[in-house]
This record gives structure tokens, sequence and C-alpha cells, in this order.
């Protein structure tokens, strides 16, 4: 587990609003896994922040909630995007394409001097 | 919007808290047991896919935490919390939540009366349709001195109305106190005379009926009256029956046409006008000279509403270009020359009225910012002591607070829960002190109403008087509970959970802090003591100043010839009849009459040019004038000094005497006799009048004011005056009290004529109305000095007593090894003396630096009157000393036995 990396801080709404808006309806345990799969076991999820950042997606009204049945006939909470959460799924992907184009420029090999 | 949205759903989130924990459990669970038959699938035995499932988890109960933290509103619920556990602390010491919530309650109530009066007065905007559009015109002269005159004459009025542009409407009004009822003792009615447009100007709307309009106001009207709501509610009980009656005013009668709007009183704070008469219904009252035409008669106040985008220096300029065509039109024809010339130099100038117009404001601004300042310092010295209390009671507290440190609080937490206690406390305070404030500024309306002006305020707490009470009631928790709550969670928690030492060098340090709360409330104390040392001898001063009269036993009484239709020939007579009758009552001594009595307000001044060598001249020749019968002097006890007095052979057609006072002589003849020579009085169009020879000369009495000095006071008999003679005043010297006189004087007065209604006063009342402000500086700065005295006396013997308690193991050791109990009372009182010194030399200085404020308030002392801040030190270390001497001599003879098995 050392040498996987944590997920940084705020980039956890955007794999949670990216990961229903490809699976759809999905509970807590289901994104977990899902993040942990996409980043091809990468990233490890602490699942003990995974439900208070469900909660505060929920609050601002990006996702929405309602208890279902699970594939093995289990009780779970199912979290599914919202409009208002796909608009702001664009808007981070947006973002982020920013944020990792000026960082890349930074990083980008060093150009010789004349 | 979001953010908002999130917030809104944890505030929401506090509510059905069972459901949404049983929710989240489930969710968790579900959660658990998917991740353990994942673990299962992978070949995991039962034990180590259920331990991997939980340490991803993270632990169930600090995820749970997390989620709740994120779920409501942590800080909200941590209060709710502390103020559960706050109450229940407060419940568990009565006493100290009682003294404590009575303390806070006077501080704050006393802070909260001030205020709203202040608020009343000062800052409170009239009731009316945009009240930051009104200004109203003032006046400026040439000489220094003479501006914000607020008074203007009736020509004056109209020209500003008609040359005017930078209102969108202007009104004038003025007032008149009115005699309801028809003969027998008088019942007054405060009348208001506006201008055709005042309503309307003012946007006040009828509760009933219509108001006066310009169409009412037309030169020789008939006169129409309205009501105020609350006359109409109190004299026709709010009947619609009212609107189709007449009312009598001064024997006049009026339709009534309609009532103001409920809540306006008019634009004069602290008077409430009765009824409302259109301006030309004035005629009908003043006879041959109406004020409408009278250009020396200053009767009116004007109020204009600024068109819009009008600012300052526009109005200003704009007053200035009109000043001189209004003033040049309107010249009063009887001034001198120089006076002529002055009045036409004179300029319109403006004040902002948003708050309404006040001669009370004037009156009392200046003191209720001062009782302001005073029942301030009251509060801190209130805060104070509860500092103190608190302090106390964090040594009982100390192994509470050790307990909770030590499963985990951090002190932070705790600090924050000491601070809501404080919260609570104060909050309580403020609860009983808005009840104390309701009473107490009922109360101090009382105290500054006289028999003469009915001070009327709307007291109703407003936004401002909540928003400040809320406001002192935070500060005062903050200034009385962070001191403790620090103090109080620095717990050494090893010493706290063994239970302290015998002697424990902490505790002694504990008490340093408490000593300069208790010193930092004597220096205060000693500032309002001084105060109102300084207002108490003002006042007293000013009652046993020789006045010059003798205001004791001396009945007043006032009658109109006009409203008992007499008419102006037969005035003399009837009043002369009125006058020997009187005297011939028993308990009678003397009855004689004027047009002014003293200090009642009312004035009468002329220039005087005087037959002797270099007389004064200008300004400088100002005399205050009086119309007197022979009885006067006598019934004031004036006494005469040289020539004779008036007698009944002093008649209209007898040669124009007067009767002059000793600094008149002294300015007017000096090193002269005066008695023989003459003077004239200033008349129309600059020309002096006839000769008026001096036949007697009188000790100097107050006229016009208590405070005045060394004014010049001429008296002329009353016969010689004919046309103020409508309406005299009856000074009656009695030998019983004057109150056991009314009935016997009214049936006398009724059996010469039954149509003349009296109006009754005592001359002492008088003079005390005239120092209502005086008054109610000293009662009141006495009354909240004694309250400081009071808690700083409590604080101190709080403090020392609760050294005692501490040091008592370590006095008994003392006493055991052989200390005498005098040396004992000596180290507890070394503290007092400390506290005393300390207290007094910060008290001083702060005295001296702030006391200079008060001097214009002052009569007859200065403000850095040194045997009066001696009284007050005097006073305080008598108290303070006893206060530090009752538990120092506890201590001396305590048994060194029992306080040694003490702990």
């Amino acid at each position: 587990m050392g040498d996987k990396a944590d997920v940084w801080q705020g980039t956890l709404a955007l794999m949670v609003l990216r990961t229903l808006d490809t699976l759809g309806p999905l509970h807590g345990y289901g994104i977990a896994r899902r993040i942990e799969q996409t980043s091809e076991n990468l990233l490890s999820v602490n699942y003990g922040t995974l439900y208070p950042a469900l909660l505060k997606l929920e609050q601002e009204g990006y996702i929405a909630s309602e208890w279902g049945v699970s594939d093995n006939k289990r009780k779970a909470k199912y979290y599914k995007l919202t409009r208002a959460g796909r608009k702001q799924l664009e808007r981070e992907i947006q973002g982020w394409g920013q944020a990792t184009a000026i960082v890349a420029r930074f990083l980008a090999p060093k150009e010789q001097s004349s | 919007m979001r953010k908002l949205r999130a917030w809104f759903l944890r505030l929401a989130g506090l509510l059905g808290k069972e459901r949404r924990d049983r929710e989240m459990t489930e969710e968790l669970e579900s959660h658990l047991q998917m991740h353990i038959e994942d673990n299962l699938q992978r070949g995991m035995t039962p034990e180590a896919a259920r331990r991997d499932a939980l340490i991803k988890l993270g632990g169930i109960e600090s995820t749970k935490e997390r989620y709740r933290d994120r779920r409501g509103l942590r800080g909200l619920e941590t209060l709710l919390q502390d103020m559960r556990y706050g109450v229940r602390m407060l419940r568990k010491n009565p006493v100290f939540t009682a003294v404590a919530v009575i303390t806070l309650a006077l501080g704050i109530g006393a802070n909260t009366a001030i205020f709203s009066l202040l608020d009343s007065v000062v800052l409170r905007f009239l009731p009316v349709e945009n009240p930051q559009q009104l200004v109203q015109i003032t006046r400026r002269g040439p000489e220094p001195g003479n501006e914000g005159n607020p008074t203007f004459t009736n020509p004056i009025w109209e020209q500003v109305r008609d040359q005017q542009d930078v209102f969108s409407g202007a009104l004038a009004f003025g007032g008149q106190q009115f005699d309801l009822a028809q003969g027998g003792e008088a019942h007054y009615a405060k009348g208001l005379w506006v201008s055709g447009d005042f309503f309307r100007t003012l946007g006040i709307h009828a509760a009933a009926g219509r108001l006066i309009t310009v169409a009412d106001d037309r030169r020789g009207c008939s006169g129409v009256a309205v009501l105020s709501y609350s006359f109409w509610q109190d004299h026709f009980g709010g009947a619609a029956s009212a609107l189709s009656s007449r009312i009598s005013l001064d024997n006049h009668t009026y339709p009534i046409i309609g009532v103001s709007a409920p809540g306006f009183y008019g634009v004069e704070v602290g008077a409430k006008f009765d009824v409302a008469l259109p301006f030309c219904a004035t005629a009908v009252f003043d006879g041959a000279r109406p004020r409408l035409d009278h250009r020396s008669w200053w009767w009116l106040s004007i109020v204009g509403r600024l068109k819009r985008g009008i600012g300052p220096a526009q109005l200003r300029a704009r007053l200035e270009l009109i000043s001189p065509r209004v003033f040049a039109a309107t010249v009063p024809a009887n001034w001198d020359i120089a006076n002529q010339k002055n009045y036409q130099k004179w300029v319109l100038t403006s004040a902002p009225v948003s708050t309404g117009t006040s001669g009370l404001r004037q009156q009392f601004e200046r003191p209720l910012q001062i009782l302001m300042g005073v029942v301030g310092i009251v509060l801190l010295i209130a805060c104070a002591n509860i500092a103190g209390l608190m302090l106390a009671r964090a040594a009982t507290r100390q192994r509470e607070m050790a307990v909770r440190r030590a499963v985990g609080a951090s002190r932070l937490r705790l600090i924050r829960q000491l601070l809501t206690e404080c919260l609570l406390l104060s909050t309580a305070g403020a609860l009983l002190g808005i009840l104390f404030a309701r009473w107490g500024s009922v109360l101090l309306v009382h105290f500054i109403s006289t028999a003469r002006d009915q001070v009327y305020l709307d007291l109703s707490f407003d936004w401002r008087v909540l928003a400040f009470t809320a406001a002192i009631s935070i500060l005062t928790a903050v200034l009385f509970g962070v001191l403790p709550a620090f103090r109080s969670t620095r717990v050494s928690l090893t010493s706290a959970m063994k239970g302290s030492p015998a002697i424990d060098p902490e505790r002694h340090a504990r008490f340093r802090p408490r000593r300069w709360i208790v010193a930092s409330q004597v220096a205060l104390s000693l500032v309002l003591l001084v105060g109102a040392g300084l207002f108490l001898r003002s006042f007293v001063k000013l009652m046993t100043l020789d006045l010059g009269f003798d205001r004791e036993n001396v009945l007043m009484m006032h009658t109109e010839a006009r409203t008992a239709g007499i008419p102006p020939e037969k005035w003399m007579a009837t009043w002369d009849e009125i006058e020997r009758r009187l005297n011939s009552l028993p308990a009678v001594v003397s009855v004689g009459r004027s047009l002014i009595t003293p200090v009642s307000g009312g004035e009468w001044d002329q220039y005087v040019q005087a037959d002797s060598p270099n007389p004064p001249s200008g300004t400088t020749s100002d005399v205050y004038l009086n119309g007197i019968s022979p009885g006067y002097f006598q019934s004031l006890r004036i006494a005469l000094l040289a020539g004779r007095d008036f007698t009944r052979q002093d008649t209209a057609t007898s040669p124009k005497i007067a009767v002059i006072n000793q600094t008149m002589a002294r300015k007017f003849y000096p090193n002269l006799n005066p008695v023989g020579r003459t003077f004239r009085l200033s008349g129309d169009q600059g020309k002096y009048g006839d000769p008026i020879q001096i036949v007697g000369v009188v000790r100097d009495s107050k006229y016009a004011s208590l405070r005045e000095d060394g004014f010049s006071c001429a008296y002329f008999p009353i016969t010689q005056e004919p046309g103020f003679g409508g309406g005299p005043n009856f000074l009656i010297r009695t030998s019983v009290r004057p109150s056991a006189l009314l009935s016997l004087i009214q049936s006398t007065v009724a059996g010469v004529d039954k149509s003349l209604s009296l109006q009754f006063d005592t001359l002492a009342r008088q003079v005390d109305d005239s120092l209502v402000q005086e008054r109610v500086l000293a009662t009141l700065s006495a009354f909240f000095a004694g309250l400081a005295l009071l808690l700083a006396t409590v604080g101190l013997y709080g403090a020392i007593s609760y050294t005692v308690t501490l040091r008592q193991s370590e006095l008994g050791v003392r006493m055991a090894l052989g200390a005498d109990p005098g040396s004992i009372l000596r180290l507890v009182l070394r503290d007092v003396v400390i506290i005393l010194v300390a207290g007094m030399a910060v008290g001083t200085g702060i005295t001296l630096l702030s006391v200079q404020v008060l001097q214009s308030l002052l009569f007859g002392l200065p403000a850095r009157d040194v045997l009066t801040l001696a009284l007050a030190a005097g006073v305080i270390s008598l108290v303070a000393f006893i206060a530090g001497y009752l538990p120092a001599r506890r201590a001396a003879k305590v048994d060194p036995m029992i306080a040694l098995r003490y702990e």
C-alpha cells in the first residue's frame, strides 16, 4: 500500500462526478472501487473520506441519493448525477485541463539557448 | 448560491438527527458487507476480510464523526451543547447567578434607559415622509455669537415662502396654549399654528376626516381645527362624531375637520400638539396688532423639504442670495436706525431637521451624553464585579476543569464553554435590564417634565435601542468573561487532581488580577463621585442662591381678559378689584401683579437712553422691563433701596415713572443719584420715546434665569402699560401653605367675574422648574455614583474575603507561631491600602483629565474643584476601608487550630 498515492485534495469530487457520469447510479463502495480500478490501483481511496465528500456533493446539489438494492441483493444507498452535477463536471474537467496544460508547459524540456 | 444551499441543508441537518444517524450507520454497514464479500471472493479468511475492510474504512466511529461534522453545523451544535451545560451550571449556583444577573440588569438597564432617551431626543427620525430631506431655516446676524436662531416673524416667512427656489415645499409652525374651559379653572390644550402646506409637505395623512390645506389658510378665514390622534382618543374616545362637532379654544369655537395620523406629534421633539389651526386663525386671537403683519413678533419656525439634487452648498448659496431681499422687505419700523441696518445684514442659514427641531434637545443633549458616559462607567464597574466573582468561582471549579482537560477537552474548548456561560448571564441580564429600562425611562421623562413644559417622548424601543442593548450585552460578556476564562482554564493537572497543597503559590498569584480589577473599580467610582459631587454642589449653589426675592409662600395666578370677554376699558378696574378683594382675605399677606413673573421664560427688553453723561448705547443699553402693580415688591419681598414704590396714584394719566434696579443704577448713572433722573425707551423709526422719570431703586433680583448675573432692569406701573394689561399674573403672598387657599381664591375671583379662567402655580415651583436640567443631572449622577460605589464596595469586600479564605491556613500557621491578631490585621489591610492607593491615583488622573467637559454645566465652581475631589476621595476611602476591614478582622479573630485543620 505504501507506494500508492493518496487522492489529492479536491480531485476526489471530480473523480466521483466522473465515475457517476460514466457508470450511472452507484453506491459508495462501488464508487471507491471504480476509482481504484480506473487508476489501475495506483490510487488508494480512503473510504473514510469518501462518505463526507459524497454528503458535501449532495448538499451542493450535484448528486442525489436514494436507497436501492445491490447486485447481490443487499440494501445500499445509490448516488446519481444531477443536471447541475453534469454542468459542474464539465466545468471541472475544463479547469483541470487548463491546470495540467499550464503545469505541463512549466515541465516541458528546456529550450536550448542560442 | 450552492454554498448557501449547502449551508441551509446543514442547518436542517441539526434536525431529525436520529433518523439520519441510523441511515448513515446502515450505509456504512452495507459498505462494509460489500467489501467483506469482495474480500472473501478473493480468498481471504473471514477474519482477514473483515479486518481489511475496517482498516480501509478507517474506523467506523471516526468516519461517522467526520460524516456528522459535514452533515450539521458543528459550531452551532457545540454551541447548543455548551448552552445546555451552561444553564445547568448556572442553576447549580443560584446565588451566584442571581447576583450576577441582577448586577448586569442594573448596568445594562441603566444604559438602555439613557440610550432610549438619547435615541428619542437626539437620534430618532421624525415619523414623516423622507425626513432626511427636511431642513430648518435659521438666521445669522453680523455680530459674533448671533447664529442659528430658528424663530421668525410671519412677514419673513411669507417672503421666504415666495422667494425660495430650493424647496419642493416649505412649511411654518408656531405653538400656543389654548384654554379648553369656559370659565373656572383653566384646562389647557397644546395648540399648533400651521401654514397651509404643513401636513402636505411633511407627508402626513389623516386618520379621519381631512387635514388643513392651503385653501384653509387664507387671510380672514374663520378657522378650522385638526386634532392629534392621541387628543382625539383621550378627549373624544376616538369617536367619529367628533368630526361633526366644534372645539372651544380660549372661548372661540372651531369646527373639527379631521385627525392627523397616529404617531405624529409635530415637528418638535419632546412636545406634542393637541390641536392644529391654520395661521390665518391667529387674527381672531390677536386683536388690533395681528401677528400675521407684526414685524417683530417672533413666533414661528420654518422648515423646508429640499428639492432633489440640491446639496448643502447650493442651499447655502441660494439662501444667501435671497436673504437681502427677504430682510429688506420686512424691516421692523419701530427699531432704531442702527438696529434696522443691522437687521438687513441678517442672512438665512439652515440646519438639518431629520430628527426634528427641539428646545428639549438643546437643553438635554449634553446632559444625556454625560449621563450616557456615567452609566457606561457603572456598567464597567458591574462587569468588574462579575469578573471578580467568576475568578472566585474558577477556584472552586478547578477540579472540574482539570478533569475535563484530563479526558481530552482542549483548552480552547473549555474557554469557549466558559464564555458561553458568560453570554448566558449577560443575555439574562439584558432581558431583565430591558424591563428595568422600560420603567426607568418613563420615570426619567416624568422627571424632566415641568408644570409648564410637559415633555412627551415616543419611547417605544426601535431597532436602534435593541441593537444597542444587544451590543452592550455581548460586550459585557466579553469584558467580564475573557480574563476569568483564560485564568481558570490554566490548570495544573496534577496539583488539581491531588487536591491543592496547603499553601499554593499558584493560587496566591491568581489573586493578583482580582486586585487590579478592584483597584480599577475604585478609580472609576472616584470619577463618578467627583462628577456627582460637582453637579450636586452646583445645584445646591443655585438652590441657595440669593434670588433677590423670596420664593416661599407665593401663589401665582394667571388669567386672560380676552377669553372671558372683558372689554379693554374694564381691565384695570377688574384687576384692581380682584387685588382688593384678595388682599382682604385673612391668610393673604399682600397681593401684587405683573406682566412677567420671575424666571418664567417670559422676557421683555428694550434699548434705553439715559440722561446721564456718556450713557451706554447700542446692545449694551439693553434693559429688562416689567410692568407691576404697587403690591409687587412687597409680595416678592424685593427691598426698596432709595426713592419710593409705586402707589395707587400712579395711573395711566399721571407722569410716566419707573423704578430701576441696582445694576441699572450703577451702569447708567455711575456716581449719580438716579432718583429724579430720566431715561427714554427706543421706539418707532429709531426715535426714543418720552422721558420716564426714575422714582426709586430696588435690589437686584433674578429675571430670566438663575444663572444670570447683574442685568439691568426697570419696572413701570402696570397702569401705564395698557397694551399688555389683558393677561396679568397675580402674585399672592400667603401666611399659610399657598395650596390651602386655592378654593377660597377661586371663589373670591368668581365673585368679581365668573367667566375668568384661572391658572395657578407657586413661585417656588417655578424657580424649581427653571432648574430642571441641573436637578436631573445632580440626582441621576448622584444615584449612579452611589450605585457605582456600592458595586465597588461589594467588589472590594468580595476580593478581600476571598484572599482571607485562601490564606486561612497560612494565617493559622502565623498565629500558631506567635503572630498577634494586630499583625494579622495589618497584613490583610495592607492589601486594602495598596488597592485603595492605586485606585485613587489612577482615578484622580482620569478625573483631572476628563472633568473639564462638565464645566459648561456647572455653576459657581470650577470643574477641577479641589474640595469636591477631596470629599469624593474621602468618601471612597472610608467606605472601602470598612469593606476591607470586616474580612480582615475576621481573619485576625480566627482560631489557629481551626485554620490549620482546614483542608
